[in-house]
Order: C-alpha cells, then sequence, then structure tokens
C-alpha cells in the first residue's frame, strides 16, 4: 500500500518524455494523464490519428508502436518514453504509398475517419501471416469501419497484398 | 423530362468510377474533422447530463466545479435567459415537447444536458463537470411504448393529454367493411432500438469573428443548421455562418441541431473565445439520437389463397424524450407510407403513433422507417403464406406490381412511376435457390445445423420533402457554377457530404454537363457563406435534387458558351458541340474555342462579346421536384418522394442449433435505383446499407432497465466488423425514372432496409419444423437458441 503510494504520480504533474514521431525525435514533457491519442492530436497537431471511442474499441486511433499495432486511446503519452511511433502522417514519405493508393482505387474509404486506423493496423501486419481473404478479414478484424461494409476494404488490401479474389 | 437536365454533349464520366478527389486528404491524415480544429485561445465543454431517466431538478450546485482552477464559466438553463426553444413547425398535427439546449426544471432521460462547463481544455472541463451536483425529486420512468400508450402511463409532458406526440387516426371504415367480409390474418411484429453510430462522433467549434458567429459543425445541412441557431440564438441569421468541413458519416444522426451545437455557440459569442464540443463514445451512446423501436400491427382481408384484399395498420414509434430538433415523428409516417410493399394492394389504412419515453430523443437514421415497413410486410407475407399454404414466393407473386402497372400510385398515395420489382424478385430467387442447394448439400446432414433462404423485395422513397428532416415543407437544391477566365469552373452547392461521394458526383456531373476536363472543376459544399441555399444531406436525394439543380445551372452555362463560341468561330451554334474544354463545329475538331478563351471574353474582354450577349459565364439553379407532396390530401394520401428505388433480397444462412447464431452464407441483392453515375460509389453505398441493416437485424440493441437507465455501452453494441460482414453478390437493373433528372433515383439507404426482412425470413425458413415466432429484431444468438426446443 505505502510502496503504491509513494509511486502515484498526480494527474497533473509533468513528465518528461523522448519519443520519436515518423523519424523525428520530439523531448517534451506531458501532463501525466494525457492520453497518447490527445499528445497526438493536440500538441504534436498530427490529427489524422481519430479518436472514434476513447475505450480501445473501434481501433481508428490505431498507431504503429515500435512495430505493433497500439490503441492510442488508451495509452498514456507518458508510457512512449524511449518509443519509435509511426502515425499515418508518417506512413507514406510523399504522396500515396502502395497500399493508401490500393484503398483509393478500390473505393476503400468513404467518410475517411476510420481509414487511418486501417491503414496502420495493416502496416503492421505481416501478410503471409493472413493467408486468403479470411485473412484479410481477420487482420482487420479490430478495426470498425461504418461506412464501407468493409467490401471496398477487403478488395484493396487484395490488391495491395496482391491477392486473387478468392483463396 | 426538359432539355435542362440533359447532360453535355459528349458525356464521358457520368457512369464511369471517377475516383474522390478528397481521397488524398483522407489517406494521409490530412482531413480536416471539425475535432481536429483548433484556434488560438480556444476554450472546450464538458456537458453535465442527467443520470436519471424522468425528474425535477430541484437544485443544481455549481460552485466547487466554478472554483476549478482553468474553469471559465458553468451555466445551466438559468443563464440561457436569451436563448428560445427549438419551434415546432408541425404543431398542427402534434404535442409541442420541450426542447431547450439544456434542461429546464425537468430531466426525461438519462444523457440529458443539466449543465456545461467551459475550461481551458477538455481535461479541466470533465474534472469540474464531476463536480456539479444536480439534486433530482425522481419520477416514474416510462421505458417502453407499451407502457407509453397505456391510459394511466406516467406523462413526460404534464400538460400534454397523453405521451402521444403524433396520434394520426384515420377513417378506417372502407378497410373494417372489407375485414368484416373476409378471413383475416393479423400479426405484430417490432424492430428494436438502434443508432448511426458513425465512427466520427458529434463535434462543434463556435468562434466569434468580425462580429459574426462562425459554427463549424458536423451537421448535415450548413443553411438549415444557420437557419435553426437564427430561431433559437438572438443573432440574425445574416450573422451566422456555418460551416461543415470533413465529416465521419451521418447516416441522419447528424441530420439534428443538437443542444451542444447551441451551446458553443452561445459561449462563444459570449466569451470572445472560440469554444469547441467534441462528444466522446459514451456521450454520443446517450445523447446522440436513437432510431428504430417501432411496432407494426398489420391486419389484413384474404383470399383463401393469401392474397391481401385490404390492410389496416397501426404504427407506434417510440420516440424517447422527443427533445431534439428537428422532431423525429416522421420516421413513423415514412412507415405507414410504405407497409403495401411493391403490391397491388388499393386498401390500406394505417393509423400512426408516435410516443414519448424516457429514452435518449429518437432521431433520423439511415433508412428512416423503411426498414420497419419491409421487415412487417415482408415477414407477414411469409407468415400468411404458411398459414395457408401457398408457397411464399408464389405469393408475392400474385400481388407484386408488374412493369406494365406502372406508373401507379400506392395506397398512401406514392407514385412508382419506374421500377423492376417482378425482375428483382426473380433474379434474386433464381440466385437464392441456387445458393441454397448449395448450402443444403453442404450442411443438410449435419445435425447441429439448419439452413434457409429468406427474400425480401422492397420500394423505397428516395429524395422526399424536407419536411421529415427539418418539417419544413420544401424539397429544393441548390447549385451555382461560375467559369473563371483562365476556363476552371468553381461549383458551389447546398449538398453536403459525410462520405458518400457528394463531392464527386457534383464535380463528375459539371465536368460531363458542361464539356470540360474534370480536373479542371472546384467543388465547394457545406459553407452557408459561400455556397447557395440548400437544404443538405438527406434521405437519398443529393444527386437526384442537387444534380438537377446542377444540370439546370450548367444547361443555362453550356448555352452561352455556344452563343460565345458561334460569334467567335463563325458557325451555327446548333453545329457546336463541347468536349474536353473545347467547342468545335461537329465532326470537324478544328477551328476551336477553348472554354478559357470563351469565359475570358464573357468576363473580361467583354468586348468581344456577341450582340445581345451578356457578360459573365455563370448560373444559379434551384430544383424542386414537381411531383413531390408535402401535405398530405383530406383522405390522407402524400407522394412525399421525388423517386422510389427498388431491390430484392435474399439471404442464405446457416442456424447453429447448439448456439443460435446465424452466419451468413450467401447474401443476393438485385437493386435498381435508376442510371448509376459512379458504380463504385453505388456499389460502396450499398456494402454500407448492407452492414447497417445486418447490424440492427442481428447485433446492434439499446436496451434500457426498468429505471430508464441505458444498458448499452458502445462495447455491447456490436457494429458488425469485416468478420461478421459477408460477401455481397449485387445485380444491378436501372429502370430510370421519368419525372427526375437523368432518371436517377437515390441510392444512399437501399441496403439498409432489406436485411430484417431477408434474414428473418431466412430463420423462419430454417426453422420451420419449430413453427418460430420471428416477429421482433435483433435475432441475436440468444433470442434464435430460445426457438430451438432442447
Amino acid at each position: 500500500m505505502s510502496a503504491a503510494n509513494a509511486r502515484r504520480v498526480e494527474p497533473s504533474v509533468e513528465v518528461p518524455i523522448s519519443v520519436t514521431v515518423n523519424g523525428e525525435t520530439v523531448e517534451t514533457t506531458v501532463a501525466a494523464r494525457q492520453l497518447l491519442a490527445d499528445f497526438l492530436r493536440e500538441e504534436l497537431r498530427l490529427t489524422g490519428t481519430h479518436v472514434g471511442c476513447e475505450q480501445g474499441i473501434c481501433g481508428a486511433c490505431t498507431i504503429n508502436l515500435d512495430g505493433e499495432p497500439v490503441r492510442s486511446c488508451i495509452m498514456l503519452a507518458a508510457q512512449v518514453d524511449g518509443s519509435s511511433i509511426i502515425t499515418v502522417e508518417g506512413l507514406s514519405a510523399q504522396g500515396l504509398g502502395p497500399l493508401q493508393q490500393a484503398f483509393k482505387d478500390n473505393h476503400g474509404l468513404q467518410c475517411g475517419f476510420c481509414t487511418p486506423g486501417f491503414l496502420m493496423t495493416l502496416s503492421t501486419v505481416d501478410p503471409d501471416e493472413y493467408p486468403g481473404t479470411a485473412g484479410i478479414r481477420e487482420a482487420i478484424s479490430g478495426n470498425l469501419c461504418r461506412c464501407t461494409g468493409y467490401g471496398g476494404i477487403i478488395r484493396a488490401v487484395r490488391t495491395a497484398w496482391d491477392r486473387p479474389d478468392h483463396g | 423530362m426538359a432539355d435542362s437536365f440533359a447532360l453535355g454533349d459528349r458525356p464521358v464520366y457520368v457512369g464511369s468510377h471517377v475516383t474522390r478527389s478528397q481521397d488524398d486528404a483522407l489517406l494521409t491524415g490530412a482531413g480536416t474533422y471539425v475535432g481536429d480544429l483548433r484556434r488560438d485561445g480556444m476554450a472546450e465543454i464538458a456537458v453535465v447530463r442527467s443520470t436519471v431517466a424522468h425528474g425535477r431538478i430541484t437544485a443544481i450546485r455549481t460552485d466547487a466545479a466554478a472554483a476549478v482552477d482553468g474553469v471559465i464559466e458553468v451555466i445551466t438553463a438559468a443563464d440561457l435567459t436569451d436563448v428560445s426553444p427549438y419551434p415546432n413547425f408541425a404543431s398542427a398535427y402534434t404535442q409541442t415537447p420541450d426542447t431547450f439546449p439544456l434542461a429546464r426544471h425537468k430531466v426525461r432521460y438519462v444523457g440529458s444536458p443539466v449543465a456545461v462547463v467551459l475550461a481551458e481544455d477538455r481535461y479541466i472541463a470533465e474534472d469540474a463537470a464531476e463536480l456539479v451536483e444536480v439534486d433530482y425529486e425522481e419520477l416514474p420512468a416510462v421505458t417502453s411504448l407499451e407502457e407509453a400508450l397505456e391510459p394511466d402511463s406516467p406523462r413526460l409532458f404534464e400538460h400534454w393529454p397523453n405521451n402521444r406526440l403524433l396520434d394520426l387516426q384515420p377513417d378506417d371504415s372502407e378497410v373494417a367493411a372489407i375485414l368484416a367480409d373476409n378471413r383475416v390474418f393479423r400479426r405484430r411484429y417490432k424492430m428494436g432500438r438502434h443508432t448511426a453510430m458513425p465512427m466520427e462522433a458529434r463535434a462543434a467549434l463556435a468562434e466569434r469573428r468580425d462580429g459574426r458567429l462562425h459554427l463549424w459543425c458536423t451537421n448535415q445541412h450548413a443553411h438549415i443548421a444557420r437557419t435553426t441557431l437564427s430561431y433559437v440564438l438572438p443573432v440574425a441569421e445574416r450573422d451566422i455562418r456555418v460551416v461543415i468541413p470533413h465529416v465521419g458519416g451521418g447516416f441522419g444522426l447528424k441530420q439534428h441541431l443538437y443542444p451542444e451545437d447551441v451551446l458553443v455557440s452561445w459561449l462563444a459569442l459570449r466569451h470572445g473565445r472560440a469554444v469547441r464540443f467534441v462528444e466522446d463514445r459514451a456521450e454520443h451512446m446517450i445523447a446522440a439520437a436513437h432510431a428504430r423501436d417501432h411496432m407494426m400491427d398489420i391486419e389484413a382481408a384474404i383470399t383463401d389463397d393469401g392474397r391481401i384484399l385490404a390492410m389496416r395498420v397501426q404504427v407506434v414509434q417510440d420516440l424517447g424524450s422527443a427533445e431534439i430538433f428537428p422532431g423525429a415523428w416522421c420516421p413513423a409516417l415514412t412507415t405507414a407510407a410504405h407497409m403495401t410493399g411493391p403490391y397491388d394492394i388499393r386498401d390500406c389504412v394505417v393509423a400512426t403513433a408516435a410516443v414519448t419515453t424516457n429514452k435518449t430523443p429518437g432521431g433520423s437514421y439511415r433508412g428512416f422507417g423503411v426498414p420497419e415497413a419491409v421487415f412487417a410486410v415482408e415477414r407477414f407475407i411469409d407468415e400468411l403464406a404458411a398459414e395457408v399454404g401457398v408457397d411464399r414466393i408464389d405469393l408475392r407473386r400474385s400481388m407484386l406490381l408488374q412493369t406494365s402497372d406502372l406508373p401507379y400510385t400506392t395506397a398512401s398515395g406514392a407514385l412508382l412511376d419506374s421500377g423492376s420489382f417482378a425482375e428483382s424478385l426473380e433474379k434474386v430467387v433464381d440466385l437464392g435457390e441456387q445458393a441454397y442447394r448449395r448450402a443444403e448439400a453442404e450442411h443438410g446432414t449435419d445435425p447441429d445445423s439448419r439452413v434457409g433462404v429468406g427474400y425480401a423485395v422492397l420500394f423505397e422513397g428516395v429524395s422526399p420533402t424536407h419536411h421529415g428532416a427539418s418539417a419544413h415543407w420544401a424539397g429544393h437544391e441548390s447549385c451555382s457554377i461560375e467559369v473563371q477566365p483562365d476556363g476552371s469552373v468553381r461549383v458551389t452547392s447546398g449538398v453536403t457530404d459525410q462520405g458518400q461521394g457528394t463531392t464527386t458526383f457534383v464535380a463528375t456531373m459539371t465536368a460531363d454537363a458542361l464539356g470540360v476536363p474534370i480536373e479542371t472543376v472546384h467543388v465547394e459544399l457545406a459553407d452557408s457563406d459561400a455556397t447557395p441555399y440548400g437544404l443538405g444531406a438527406f434521405g437519398s436525394r443529393q444527386a437526384v435534387v442537387g444534380g438537377g439543380a446542377l444540370l439546370m445551372a450548367a444547361s443555362e452555362v453550356r448555352t452561352k458558351i455556344k452563343s460565345i463560341a458561334a460569334h467567335m468561330l463563325e458557325a451555327p451554334e446548333e453545329d457546336l458541340v463541347i468536349e474536353a474544354g473545347r467547342v468545335h463545329v461537329a465532326g470537324s475538331p478544328t477551328p476551336a474555342a477553348t472554354i478559357a478563351e470563351i469565359a475570358t471574353t464573357a468576363v473580361i474582354r467583354t468586348i468581344d462579346l456577341p450582340p445581345g450577349v451578356d457578360p459573365g459565364l455563370e448560373a444559379t439553379a434551384r430544383y424542386e421536384p414537381e411531383l413531390m407532396e408535402h401535405v398530405p390530401d383530406a383522405r390522407g394520401r402524400i407522394n412525399p418522394c421525388a423517386s422510389y428505388a427498388n431491390a430484392a433480397h435474399a439471404a442464405v444462412i446457416r442456424v447453429d442449433m447448439g448456439t443460435g447464431e446465424i452466419e451468413i452464407l450467401d447474401y443476393l441483392l438485385a437493386h435498381d435505383c435508376g442510371r448509376v453515375i459512379n458504380p463504385p460509389i453505388v456499389d460502396g453505398q450499398i456494402w454500407g446499407g448492407i452492414a447497417q441493416g445486418l447490424g440492427g437485424t442481428l447485433y446492434e440493441d439499446l436496451c434500457f432497465n426498468d429505471l430508464g437507465q441505458p444498458q448499452t455501452a458502445f462495447m455491447d453494441y456490436l457494429v458488425p466488423s469485416a468478420m461478421e460482414m459477408p460477401d455481397l453478390v449485387i445485380e444491378h437493373f436501372e429502370s430510370p425514372s421519368p419525372n427526375t433528372p437523368l432518371g436517377i433515383k437515390g441510392v444512399g439507404e437501399g441496403g439498409t432496409v432489406g436485411p430484417a426482412a431477408a434474414i428473418g425470413n431466412a430463420l423462419a425458413h430454417a426453422l420451420a419444423e419449430f413453427d418460430p415466432q420471428i416477429r421482433e429484431t435483433p435475432l441475436s444468438p440468444a433470442v434464435v437458441r430460445a426457438m430451438i426446443p432442447d
């Protein structure tokens, strides 16, 4: 109990962090309670990371944290000290990368709000671990889309992963 | 249709896959949704919401909250002395709820806004909101439509005679006489409580700039939002600007001008700083519009072979507290208007009630009353076929409207001018029976499975009067086209884009109608300072009505282009064609005048204009479909829509006998929305619509307990993921409407309206041996399992 109390940090306390975001090192202090999504959006103004539910369910806020897809809405900014983050803004050095282009060509997005989360999840996935169309469905099963019914998204991933219609 | 709705001379874009101009931004994180906007000195709000479903507010203590560092102000309804209640334009036939941005005296649902904390940021605002104490004298809660109908039910609005906001009981004596003389079949159906659940919740940012109110919000109508703000706030409409940037899905839910839109506006004007509201998902579950929650009672006079001679129907919609603007009783009226389905049933009388309960206010949601009607009618026909012992498809065939019956006016007054009702049904029956045989072959011997196929055939009103969306009696849309001296084209319109592809259809149709490359067309929507007054997005209307206005404006510009070109080329106007931004005599590409040369002449070299031609190369047009009606006739009949799309759905399912889970093996659809502008976008609308329809049929349900406490968190509200969504087979029919521009019908809602009926019928087929009663949604595993004897 006393040990726990000793480690307790007031929510408003500022915590220093050093984090690499889209290849650039950011050294700053953050409020101990600030969510990672809010840090990215409000402090770094990387507003491509969208907050859809603040509960870790919808997947819109997914980012690439040290190679893993992570919900930035249920993680604190203070926790990413020493990590490397890629957001949708860092997905392609210029213009659209192949996955993004496939989304555009296959009408894989409508309102676009969930799209960065899908892109970030897919950018961390090894296609070989998700074979066939069933694999694609599984790979994106942690991201919700309310517009497309997933048809265009699945076609886009098939295109990007050079995968035939059925298999 | 008049020539003014024609496309240009050489259309190349309409009917093809034009990719969307906004996608590059959306795919790189450069979209600008309201929540992405910040302003210097911006403050944020958190809303204190009612924790009880029904109660009188006896005290609100805000001192502790106001004392928190970083809190600017805490307000309650008492502070809003210069704010007016939302109006009720339908008071001639409805009761008026007390719709005000913050609860006055009473709360009527959990989630009702009671106080607002304005603070330096949302974290501080939420801290302080927890310190606001509200005392309630709790009242008994009304939590279902059945309870609300009870004569001695507690009343939400004490000055009303009952809880019926809407209560239309038309003269049913003619139908009653037919019922008295014939065999009668009766059933009751209910559809559960859903919500649109756009992935972006609501958001608003208000700012006082140059003495005017600027509001960036997620609303589906820039101009109607502006007009509504002028009713509620003490601000002239000329001093209000509403801008709708990228929106993360609307689906009807964002049609309403919510309390928070008004509150940030009021606070921004009061404090002279930008004020932002970004709704979180927990709030969204209880404070953004709910929908469906309908009950349909059908009585039909039938022949011995099951044909329906006449119907008497009672539709009841659960409105929740009804404290929302615009009010949302119109889905019930839409349900009523679709109760005959696409069948030749001459006598149908529908009584319609919309009742208030202590739940989140009901509002608009994709489908808007039609899924309810289709579920009831199509389940009724399957049950009727079983009752009289005829084949369910044959029974449909015996009543279905044939192409030769068109135009046909339904019993409720809808003018079906075109369609493919019989053809679409035959197509899905053909595909559905094949798929069913495959399913039988694969699972037929598995004792733990049952397979079934179900069908639904339907029509769906599209491009309706705005009455259902705003309570205004209007149905027009606007478009303004301006060709700049360099030949580039600026198009503005009152239509709006929540992701459905509006911007793209505007660019596509403009490019074809003017004969210019699509890259030269710039589309600007949803800024009330920059676009002509329009009614915005609702009812699958924008391509029909916005498209009509666009074609009218383009026709005027095209005529002028040709008269100037004729002068420049010394050729008769009627010999000229416009293509790829050049005007030349048909069949001889040179000499040609470019659009840039013509526009330059029209705008900054008027010295070269032919005699009698006015300067400028621009036009603004408004289009209101001629046949659309806004008010019923003396018998209650109305043709409320510009057009009617149609579809037939087939679902082949496998039921897991152990768990009750429904697995969709095949979902097949024949759809007819008239002429198609952009095939992938049309398919995308259908896929998305089906996903929402399946969600409501199988998974999604907003539950309340007896105290009116919401029981469904976001985690429990099972929006389908890619794992649940089946592959679709979509067959397109194109029956252009003779009464709409280019024969276009709307497509935005078509997919949503069929799944409940098709799945319900498939389940009845699969479990026929147990005679299941499938009369409600959702058909969750627990519900289905209970239909199977142990």
